[in-house]
C-alpha cells in the first residue's frame, strides 16, 4: 500500500498573460474610450515616423514619385559642413537652455512658494510670460535687444557696459536665443511648485530642530526629492532643446554665418527652401528622432544614479 | 364676402392661364437663363500670392479688372505666407491636393521649383490664352531666361527691379562733396571713393556711430551685388559647376572685409539696425542715419509715401576700378501654375492679363516696380520722371542670378559665406570654397543642365 501523499493539492495557477472574461471586457472598453487617440497616434505620428523612414531613402520632392537612392542621404549628411555646423549649434543651444532652465524653473517655482499673502498676484506674474506664444516673444526680444534702442542695451550702458550685438553677433546669438526660451520657464515652474508642495513639511521641520541652515535643507531635502520632477524635465528640456526653430526661423534666419542654423531649422530649408530635398530632410528627420531617443534613454537609464524617489 | 369667392373657375380659364404663364415663363426664361447659365460656367480660379501691402491692394485691383472683363474665368485673390525661397504652404497644400490654379512665384527660384515637379509646363495653356510660349518675343530677355527651365516656360514674368546707389544728398552737400557726382548721368564713382566720401558723414559718439555713411550689406549690399560689380559669372554651364570662389568674387569680398575691419562689424551693424517688421518709416535711410545704400527701385514708392520731402539722389552702382562699367542685378516675380491646378486653361487666361501688358500696366504704375513686357518700357505715363530715367539707365546695366535648380541654396550658402566674411568669422577664400563645395555636393543630382 502505498504511503498517502502529503502533497498539498496544486492551486489554480493563471498564466502571466491569461485574463478573465471581465478582464478583457474591461481592456476592450477602455481600448473603446481611447480609440480616438490610438487613431490619431497611429495616423499623425506612427505612419509619418515610418513615411519618413522610408522617404529618408529616396530623392523626392514632394511631387514626383520618390526616387529611391539607398544610403545617399546618410553619406552625404556624414560629409555635409552645414549639417556639423548645425549639429554643434543645436547642442550648444541645448547644453546651455537645459540646465539654465532647470535653474530657473526651481528658482521660479521657490519664488512661487513663499508663505506671503498677496503670492497668487506674484504667482500669476512669474507664469504670465510662458502662456505667450514663441512667435509673439521673438518679436518682444527682437525689440528688447535691439543693439540701438532696445532696453536691454540702454541699461547696460547707463551702467557703463559695452553690449554686445545680440542677434548679430555670432558669438551671441545663440545665447540670446537661450535667454529667450526662459521665457517658457513658468509653465515647468508650476510642475516643481507641485513637487516642493508635496515635499512632508515634517523633513523640514526635523532638519531645524537639528539647527540645519536653508542651504542645508535645500541641499539634503529639497533637492533629492525633487530629482525625479528635474528628471522629467530634464527629459522634456533635452527633446524641446533639439527641435528648436522657431527663434531662428522668424529672429536670425539661420545667421549670422549659420551661428543659429539648428538641425530642425536646416530640415525646413532642405524640405521647403530647396528643390528636391525632401528626402534629404527625412534622413534629418530620422537622425534627429535617434539623437533624441538615446539622449533621452541616456539620461532615464543613469536617473538610477541621482533620482531619489524617497528619503526613508 | 368677396365678389371673387363666387367666380367660377372653368377647364378653359385654366389652360389660359397655364398658357400665358407657361408663354411668359418662356419668354423670361429666354432672358435670363443664358446669363446665368453663363454665370455657372466661369471658370474658378484660384490665386495665391505672398505679398503684402501696397502691392496687395495694385494686386486685387488687377483681379477686379480681369473679372470685369472676362466672361469665361473668375479669379480670386488670397494672400498666404510664405516669402521669395519659401514656399512651405504651396508643397504642403499642392501635396494634400488643395492648391491653388495660380500663384506668385519669386522668378528666381522658378528652375528649382520646376525641377521638383511643383510647376506646370506652360506651353500649352500660355497657346490657347493666345500667347506666344517663346517668352523671349514679349518679354526682357533676363526675365524670360529666369521664368524658363529647360527651354521650356515654366513662368511668365511678372514685375522686375534693379539696385541703383540711393544717396541722401543733404549729407553729401554738409560734408562739402559735390551732389552732382550722385546722379544717374554722371560716371559710376570706384567703391573706393565711394568709402573715402563716405567716411565723412560718420558720426560717432562714445564709441557709437549715430550716424554712419555706407555699409556694404546693408539692404540690397548682397553678394550678388558685389560679385556682378567685379565681374562674377557664380556659374560655369559648360562644367556644371557653381563658382563662388572665382578671384572676381574673391577680390569683391576681400574689399567688403577690409571695409567691416576698418570701423568693427558689430558697431556698423548697430548703426543700421532696424528689426523685423519696424515699420517703414523707421528706414535708416528715412531717419537720415545712413548716407547712402545700395536698394531697388521700389524704395521710389516708400520715399514718395513716407518723405517726399526727402533730397536723395541716385546714382550707378560704383565700379571696383575708374573705367569699369557699372554692373546692376535685377530680379523680380513671376506667375505660375503649380501641378495639381484644377482650372489649367482658366489659370493661363489670367496669366496671360495679370502678366501681360494689361495687369503689368497698372502693376508700374501703382507700385513703382518696372514691367518685364518690353513693350511696356518705352510707355512714358507708366513711370514718373526719376522712375523712368532709373529704368532707363540701369536696366541695360543689370544682369540676373543664374537660374539654377539649386538657386535657393545657392543663395543661403552665399549668404552664410558673406556674413562669416564681413563678420570677421572666417577668410575670404575658405568661406567661399565652403559655398561652392555645399552648393556642389547638391547641384550634382542634377548636371548636365541644359
Amino acid at each position: 500500500m502505498s504511503a498517502p501523499s502529503t502533497a498539498l493539492p496544486t492551486p489554480l495557477r493563471r498564466s502571466k498573460w491569461s485574463i478573465t472574461k471581465g478582464e478583457r471586457k474591461n481592456i476592450l472598453i477602455g481600448l473603446a474610450f481611447i480609440s480616438p487617440w490610438i487613431f490619431g497616434f497611429l495616423v499623425f505620428l506612427i505612419y509619418p515616423i515610418i513615411y519618413s523612414f522610408q522617404l529618408s531613402f529616396t530623392r523626392y520632392g514632394g511631387i514626383l514619385p520618390p526616387e529611391p537612392i539607398g544610403w545617399a542621404n546618410y553619406t552625404r549628411m556624414w560629409n555635409d559642413e552645414v549639417f556639423w555646423k548645425a549639429m554643434k549649434a543645436t547642442f550648444t543651444y541645448a547644453s546651455l537652455a537645459v540646465p539654465i532652465g532647470v535653474v530657473m524653473a526651481m528658482a521660479i517655482a521657490i519664488a512661487m512658494d513663499q508663505p506671503l499673502r498677496e503670492i497668487p498676484l506674484y504667482r500669476t506674474v512669474l507664469f504670465l510670460p510662458s502662456v505667450l506664444p514663441l512667435f509673439a516673444t521673438s518679436f518682444v526680444f527682437m525689440v528688447l535687444l535691439n543693439p540701438n534702442t532696445g532696453l536691454v542695451n540702454q541699461i547696460l550702458r547707463s551702467i557703463g557696459i559695452s553690449p554686445p550685438n545680440w542677434f548679430g553677433d555670432p558669438s551671441w546669438a545663440n545665447f540670446s536665443i537661450v535667454l529667450m526660451a526662459q521665457m517658457g520657464a513658468g509653465q515647468i515652474a508650476l510642475i516643481f511648485l507641485a513637487g516642493l508642495r508635496g515635499i512632508p513639511k515634517h523633513l523640514y521641520e526635523s532638519a531645524m530642530l537639528d539647527g540645519a541652515s536653508w542651504a542645508q535643507r535645500f541641499r539634503n531635502i529639497t533637492l533629492p526629492l525633487m530629482t525625479p520632477i528635474i528628471l522629467y524635465d530634464l527629459i522634456i528640456g533635452i527633446s524641446g532643446g533639439i527641435q528648436v526653430f522657431t527663434q531662428a526661423y522668424i529672429i536670425t534666419d539661420g545667421g549670422p554665418a549659420r551661428a543659429t542654423t539648428y538641425l530642425v531649422f536646416y530640415l525646413y530649408n532642405n524640405a521647403f527652401r530647396y528643390s528636391m530635398q525632401m528626402g534629404y530632410a527625412s534622413a534629418l528627420g530620422v537622425v534627429i528622432f535617434l539623437i533624441t531617443l538615446v539622449l533621452a534613454g541616456v539620461t532615464f537609464l543613469t536617473s538610477k544614479k541621482w533620482v531619489t524617489y524617497d528619503l526613508t | 364676402m368677396s365678389q371673387f369667392t363666387h367666380k367660377r373657375v372653368n377647364r378653359r380659364s385654366v389652360l389660359k392661364g397655364a398658357a400665358a404663364t407657361g408663354l411668359g415663363l418662356g419668354v423670361a426664361s429666354s432672358i435670363y437663363l443664358p446669363t446665368a447659365f453663363a454665370m455657372q460656367e466661369k471658370r474658378q480660379v484660384l490665386a495665391w500670392t505672398t505679398h503684402g501691402e501696397p502691392d496687395l491692394t495694385a494686386l486685387h485691383t488687377i483681379v477686379d479688372a480681369f473679372n470685369e472683363q472676362s466672361s469665361t474665368t473668375e479669379v480670386t485673390l488670397e494672400k498666404v505666407e510664405g516669402s521669395e525661397t519659401d514656399s512651405a504652404k504651396l508643397i504642403t497644400a499642392v501635396r494634400g491636393g488643395t492648391g491653388p490654379d495660380a500663384y506668385m512665384l519669386d522668378r528666381f527660384v522658378v528652375a528649382e521649383r520646376a525641377s521638383s515637379g511643383l510647376l506646370q509646363e506652360l506651353t500649352d495653356p500660355l497657346t490657347n490664352a493666345g500667347v506666344d510660349p517663346d517668352l523671349t518675343t514679349t518679354y526682357l530677355p533676363f526675365a524670360a531666361a529666369e521664368a524658363s527651365f529647360q527651354g521650356k516656360p515654366y513662368a511668365l514674368p511678372f514685375d522686375a527691379d534693379t539696385r541703383g546707389l540711393f544717396v541722401n544728398l543733404d549729407m553729401i552737400a554738409e560734408v562739402g562733396e559735390d551732389p552732382a557726382r550722385f546722379t544717374l548721368d554722371a560716371d559710376p564713382l570706384t567703391w573706393d571713393e565711394l568709402k573715402e566720401i563716405m567716411a565723412k558723414i560718420n558720426i560717432e559718439d562714445g564709441g557709437n556711430f549715430t550716424r554712419f555713411g555706407f555699409v556694404p550689406w546693408h539692404e540690397q549690399g548682397w553678394h550678388y551685388t558685389y560679385g556682378f560689380s567685379w565681374g562674377a559669372k557664380f556659374f560655369d554651364a559648360e562644367a556644371c559647376a557653381v563658382t563662388p570662389d572665382e578671384q572676381a568674387m574673391v577680390d569683391a569680398m576681400t574689399w567688403v572685409q577690409n571695409y567691416a575691419n576698418e570701423y568693427g562689424a558689430a558697431r556698423m551693424q548697430a548703426a543700421v539696425f532696424n528689426p523685423e517688421g519696424s515699420p517703414p518709416t523707421e528706414n535708416v535711410f528715412l531717419t537720415d542715419r545712413i548716407g547712402a545704400m545700395v536698394t531697388g527701385d521700389w524704395f521710389f514708392s516708400s520715399i514718395n509715401k513716407y518723405k517726399p520731402e526727402l533730397n536723395f539722389g541716385v546714382a550707378k552702382l560704383p565700379v571696383p576700378e575708374a573705367g569699369m562699367e557699372s554692373v546692376s542685378w535685377a530680379g523680380g516675380w513671376s506667375w505660375v501654375i503649380p501641378y495639381g491646378a484644377k482650372e489649367v486653361d482658366g489659370a493661363g487666361e489670367f496669366l496671360a492679363y495679370m502678366a501681360g501688358e494689361p495687369g503689368q500696366r497698372v502693376y508700374t504704375k501703382e507700385t513703382a516696380h518696372l514691367p518685364t513686357v518690353e513693350a511696356l518700357m518705352s510707355e512714358s505715363d507708366l513711370f514718373d520722371e526719376a522712375h523712368a530715367k532709373y529704368a532707363e539707365v540701369l536696366l541695360p546695366l543689370s544682369t540676373n542670378r543664374p537660374p539654377l535648380p539649386v538657386g535657393g541654396k545657392y543663395w543661403d550658402e552665399l549668404t552664410a559665406a558673406y556674413q562669416a566674411i564681413y563678420l570677421g568669422e572666417s577668410e575670404v577664400a575658405p568661406a567661399l570654397e565652403s559655398a561652392r563645395k555645399n552648393t556642389q555636393d547638391v547641384l550634382d543630382q542634377y548636371c548636365p543642365i541644359d
